[in-house]
């Protein structure tokens, strides 16, 4: 599970040729892509919206932000089946189309492991993909040749894998899935055969940023001429029992340092020139198996749920949040304490994630205590 | 407009408190995005002035430290402003120069200075223009801003004058309207002044324990109402970028009020 895709700064000649590609394949979301920056100057935003429709996996990483909100989880930790309802195609279709309407263009199919999903095909259907364009995450295991033209094939335009080290048994032992490592090394290659545009995620966890190993890694993308989308491990999912693993600002800024010689990137990075800091609601939103709106995969605090609430007010509810607001540059839910504080406290023992609209974020929310 | 009643304008930390904002401003700051009064050596900063920016023929290092003094004394001599001073302030001196167009100033003359004072003493930093296709001809004055005063004023002679950002947490209107109702003296900063702060004071946005706020200068207009220019840190560099302000308040946005030494 990871934050897709901002773009590292500067067009280079290949993505112009990957977006003359798409002008070709695609014209109606080629131009829904172009309009975002008049929307971001009329003051209109354009988040990426990602589905999580399933959180079926067949991994168990030690990091994942998504582990709370498995069956899995709820029946073992809390001997309980989550029977709310579950998101369907038909809701899919509905915020396809609510999505177009507000100009939006963008999903990212995430779960879970979206790969192990038996109606992966019939979800990228029900998004659209000649309405909007469509990345899916995947931890690459099941990402051979075949799937990668298969993809391809039924609209998925681009591919995000996690690789969490360039040492395979660091990697393995994170991801708790010996192989693992070998299946990313597979997974980019088919990827690229395929013609899919492909970015590599990877997680920074406390101190990683001064290692041998991520500066590897970083060599690494840059060979491979790929994209290297950095996420902060935050204290949220499986984390919250590794408060360790929580990164500084020190560890922010050595990435921050890097741009400059990698093509590494966080979704905070200015692109082409446009600095967005911290993306919730303003670049990302969340749409969870129960059809809740969550402004970050890592904050499980709703802002409303799709069923009750139009997808268009849920923004609005988002940007006049204080916390969330017009702008941070900083990681909310990685690196300001008090913000950690509330969430741990409020999410402490809850079953069933995220918090509905007025439990965690509400229109009362203030930045000071009283 | 009427100035606000005899009430002190500024809190114990000199963020000026939004009494005559009606559009969106934090009423309080819980401080999170803070910055650092930095250490004014004056004779470094009027050397920096005079060579990145040509600013400080007229006066000496000595001259420029008086009357930045004398105008904070003038600040602190009032109950009302006097708590100004307990916020970050940057003295500065900006050059006598008549602008016609802001957006040629700037671009030509006052963010090249900007970069050579920031990489100057920051050698392994950069500062970054993102700003794409020039401001010539597309940035203007905001007219309730008294910012045409400075602009004015720098037409006739060299000025000395202090920069501080006060304004933190207030939307660009907000900081419009607040500035209407404070005494005649404190102007919204814009682009040349914010500018001589920073030259004077290269390393004002570089924080590496916290985030510091981002700078709008907030006196000056673009071509869409929804848009506005700002300075901001990324990492430990420095960065001149525009971005929507979208009318409202976030803890990590201020503006700057300038006084000047003639008041
Ligand atoms: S809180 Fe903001 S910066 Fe942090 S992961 Fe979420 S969207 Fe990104």
């Amino acid at each position: 599970m990871t934050i897709p895709e901002a773009e590292p700064s500067g067009l280079t000649a290949s993505e112009a040729a990957k977006r003359n590609d798409l002008a070709t394949r695609k014209p109606y979301i080629a131009e829904k892509l172009r309009n975002i920056a008049a929307m971001e100057e009329r003051g209109e935003i354009s988040p990426i919206i990602r589905l999580e429709k399933s959180y079926l996996c067949n991994f168990q990483c030690t990091h994942c932000s998504a582990e709370y909100y498995m069956d899995r989880h709820i029946e073992k930790v809390f001997k309980i089946k989550d029977e709310r309802r579950k998101i369907d195609l038909e809701d899919i279709r509905r915020l396809s189309r609510e999505a177009d309407e507000l100009g939006l263009a963008r999903f990212v199919i995430t779960g879970g492991e979206p790969l192990v999903m038996k109606d992966f095909d019939e979800v990228v259907a029900a998004i659209d993909p000649d309405r909007h364009y469509i990345i899916t995450d995947t931890n690459g295991w099941f990402l051979d040749l075949e799937r990668a033209r298969h993809l391809k094939s039924i609209g998925v335009e681009k591919v995000q894998l996690s690789l969490d080290s360039m040492i395979e048994a660091e990697h393995d032992t994170f991801r708790n899935k010996p192989g693992s490592y070998k299946r990313v090394m597979r997974a980019i290659d088919a990827s690229l055969e395929a013609g899919l545009n492909l970015i590599l995620s990877t997680v920074l966890v406390r101190g990683r940023g001064r290692t041998e190993e991520f500066r590897s890694m970083c060599e690494f993308a840059k060979r491979k001429g790929i994209g290297l989308y950095v996420s902060y491990a935050k204290p949220t999912g499986s984390c919250t029992e590794h408060p360790e693993f929580v990164i500084t600002k020190e560890d922010a800024d050595i990435v921050r340092e890097l741009e400059k010689d990698y093509p590494v990137f966080t979704h905070m990075t200015p692109s082409y020139g446009s600095y967005k800091g911290c993306i919730t609601v303003k670049g990302i939103i969340t749409v969870t198996s129960t059809a809740e709106v969550t402004p970050c995969p890592y904050i499980d605090f709703s802002l409303g749920n799709l069923r009750e609430t139009p997808l268009k007010e849920v923004l609005a509810r988002g940007m006049r949040n204080p916390w969330l607001g017009p702008h941070r540059p900083d990681c909310l839910i990685g690196e300001d304490p008090k913000f950690i504080r509330i969430h741990t406290e409020k999410t402490k023992g809850v079953t069933h994630l995220p918090l509905p609209w007025g439990q965690g974020f509400s229109d009362n929310d203030s930045l000071l205590d009283d | 407009m009427a100035e606000v009643s005899d009430m002190p304008l500024f809190d114990d930390f000199g963020r000026c408190v939004p009494g005559a904002a009606r559009s969106p401003a934090h009423p309080r700051s819980r401080r999170y995005f803070t910055l650092l009064q930095p250490k004014i050596d004056y004779v470094a900063s009027h050397a920096r002035l005079l060579s990145c920016l040509g600013a400080g023929t007229t006066l000496d290092a000595a001259a420029f430290e008086a009357r930045a003094a004398s105008i904070l004394s003038r600040l602190e001599s009032d109950p009302r402003t006097a708590a100004i001073a307990h916020g970050v302030a940057v003295p500065f001196i900006l050059p006598r120069l008549t602008i016609d167009d802001m957006g040629q100033s700037l671009d030509h003359r006052f963010l090249p200075a900007v970069r050579e004072a920031f990489e100057g003493t920051y050698p392994d930093y950069r500062f970054a223009n993102h700003h794409r296709g020039g401001l010539e001809g597309r940035t203007g004055i905001q007219p309730e801003s008294r910012h045409a005063r400075l602009v004015a004023a720098m037409s006739r002679s060299e000025l000395v004058g202090i920069y501080f950002p006060a304004l933190s947490e207030y939307s660009l209107p907000a900081a419009l309207e607040q500035v209407t109702a404070l005494p005649e003296q404190f102007l919204l900063a814009g682009g040349v002044d914010t500018c001589a702060a920073l030259i004077s004071a290269p390393g004002l946005l570089l924080r590496t324990d916290s985030y510091p706020p981002l700078l709008w200068l907030g006196a000056l207009s673009s071509e869409q109402p929804a848009m506005g220019y700002h300075f901001e840190a990324y990492g430990f560099n420095l960065t001149f970028n525009r971005r929507p302000h979208l009318g409202l308040a976030a803890e990590y946005w201020s503006c700057g009020l300038t006084v000047l030494e003639d008041g």
